[in-house]
């Protein structure tokens, strides 16, 4: 089943700013299997939020292309479900009506889209927050929340940039199980963007390191750690080998990203 | 809103404490003879003028302020059909946005006064004349405030939302309204008050109704009560309108406790 869902095909992103050009991703390439969770890793300002952005259609790169399916991506693509790190939930609707509102664009019955959100609002362990405001949940329920309604759209791939970025450790854990279980059941196509090796093992099958700024593939790695996974998982000596190998690669990447100043304040 | 360093039971003695000295004060002042009530008559006149104006056969008031709160809040509901649709059609595109922002900026300075002269010319001293000083006094303030509310919603909703599948026009009716909402209603509660002042003017200009008009003819005949149960009618009724408004503003931003932010 090594059906291609995405291809980046030396892609290039360069913005113009006010001080003149500045390459956020150079010559990426990259190449993700049907079903296949791939994470990328790398420095703070690498471009990874621009290349999601890129496969999101959100923008368009400056030279290469992406393709979804064999398809060139030219516009947003609702194919690809994005999950933002600040959630962006919509503040006036509740929570059933943030994870109904996928399927309502869609013209579905009132009906259909409730019984669709009530589905992975009990998934995710909702139940009873379904008239609550986004306003009146911890963090952690926003971004299920905000995982219930990119699922609940059906889409084929699903992004995430950093979605438990600001999660406290023990909910991240949670939603690290949460997510695990929901990919390895549903067989999704995931592009999971990280700061943390340890976040980027436990979900991936592979695992992509980008260099400094501008990004490209610095290295890749096939994470075999055996499925499905468990949290758990973190604690064996496999996962410690491969985190020490990425650790070095990246440890070296970071440095050389942040020549830091002389602290003068 | 509420003053966070007091409860509710104290700012109400406080605030009642107040009012009563003030109203005490005033009328203790006139009663003593240092003020002439020719020029400030005393509390307690005021209410009685209030009452012969208020009940009885030739009973005034109420028809003034029904007739003053129709003009406010038909010239302020024109100015919402117009505005706020305007707004956000500028607030989403740039390039109209540009287009009009010029005109806008040099309507909006305008005082409602200053188009009394024109709209007398062209439509007399009708009912339509003051909807319409209503109108000019507002519109380009609505206009503003909607533009800014609806430049203020979060990109990453859109962005979200189109994610979603959301058309352009998705975009704007669940997105872009909504997220402005908040903000577009706080601009409407100072809108709402300077619609007003367009009134009150247009009133003492060229009227034979309303309490602009009552005000001014009191003026003439030196009827000094009257002027002031007429100034009093207006903040009742803009205070009660405002309250009205805060109910309306709960009911239609259910999300934020307490209504938005002003
Ligand atoms: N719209 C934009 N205009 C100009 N420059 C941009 C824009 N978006 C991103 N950049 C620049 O591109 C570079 C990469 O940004 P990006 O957000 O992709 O980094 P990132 O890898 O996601 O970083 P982080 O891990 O901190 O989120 C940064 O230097 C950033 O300043
Ligand atoms: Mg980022």
């Amino acid at each position: 089943m090594s059906d291609v869902m995405i291809r980046a095909e030396n892609v290039s992103m360069t913005f113009r700013t006010r001080t003149g050009e500045l390459g956020a991703v150079e010559d990426f390439s990259l190449q993700v299997d049907r079903g296949e969770v791939v994470c990328i890793v790398g420095a703070s300002g690498c471009g990874k939020s621009t290349l999601l952005n890129m496969v999101a259609g959100f923008l368009r790169p400056t030279a290469g292309r992406i393709l979804l399916e064999g398809k060139e991506i030219t516009a947003v693509e609702p194919r690809c479900g994005m999950i933002f790190q600040n959630y962006a939930l919509f503040p006036w609707m509740t929570v059933r009506g943030n994870v109904a509102f996928g399927p309502r664009l869609r013209g579905l019955s009132k009906k259909e889209c409730n019984r669709k959100a009530q589905h992975w609002i009990e998934r995710v362990g909702l139940q009873g927050f379904e008239q609550a405001y986004p306003g009146e949940l911890s963090g952690g329920m926003q971004q299920r929340v905000a995982l219930c309604r990119a699922l609940a759209n059906e889409p084929e791939v699903l992004l995430c940039d950093e979605p438990f970025a600001a999660l406290d450790a023990m909910t991240r854990q949670i939603m690290q199980q949460e997510l695990l279980r929901i990919v390895q059941d549903s067989a999704k196509t995931v592009l999971f963007i990280t700061h943390s090796i340890d976040e980027a093992l436990i979900l991936s099958d592979r695992l992509v390191v980008m260099s400094a700024r501008p990004g490209r593939v610095k290295a890749v790695y096939n994470n075999d750690l055996p499925r499905p996974r468990k949290l758990d998982v973190q604690l064996t000596d496999r996962f410690l080998k491969l985190k020490r190998q990425v650790w070095d690669l990246v440890q070296e990447e970071v440095m050389g990203a942040m020549v830091l100043p002389v602290n003068t304040t | 809103m509420r003053d966070k360093e007091l409860e509710l039971w104290r700012l109400i003695v406080f605030g009642a404490i107040g009012l009563v000295g003030f109203i005490g004060l005033w009328e203790l002042v006139v009663r003593l003879g240092f003020i002439d009530p020719f020029f400030l008559p005393a509390p307690s006149q005021v209410v009685q003028r209030m009452q012969q104006l208020a009940v009885g056969p030739d009973a005034v008031l109420w028809r003034d302020i029904r007739v003053s709160a129709i003009r406010v809040l038909t010239g302020f509901f024109l100015s919402i059909l117009v505005g706020v649709p305007c707004g956000l059609i500028m607030g989403v595109n740039p390039v109209i946005r540009a287009a009009l922002n010029p005109i806008i900026s040099i309507i909006r300075p305008l005082p409602a006064l200053s188009w009394i002269p024109l709209s007398m010319l062209w439509l007399g001293i009708d009912e339509q004349q003051k909807y319409a000083i209503v109108f000019m006094g507002c519109f380009a303030s609505v206009l503003v405030y909607t533009t800014d509310a609806t430049m203020g919603v979060d990109p990453t909703l859109t962005l979200a939302a189109r994610n979603l599948g959301a058309t352009r026009m998705q975009v704007l009716r669940y997105v872009v309204l909504p997220g402005a909402l908040p903000n577009i209603l706080s601009g409407l509660k100072v809108v709402l008050a300077i619609a007003w002042t367009c009134v009150i003017s247009a009133e003492m200009v060229g009227a034979n109704s309303g309490l602009g008009f009552r005000i001014w003819t009191a003026k003439e005949w030196s009827d000094t009560g009257q002027v002031l149960v007429g100034m009093l009618s207006i903040s009742l009724t803009v205070l009660l309108l405002d309250i009205l408004f805060r109910g309306v503003e709960r009911l239609l931003v259910p999300w934020r406790k307490g209504g938005s932010a002003a």
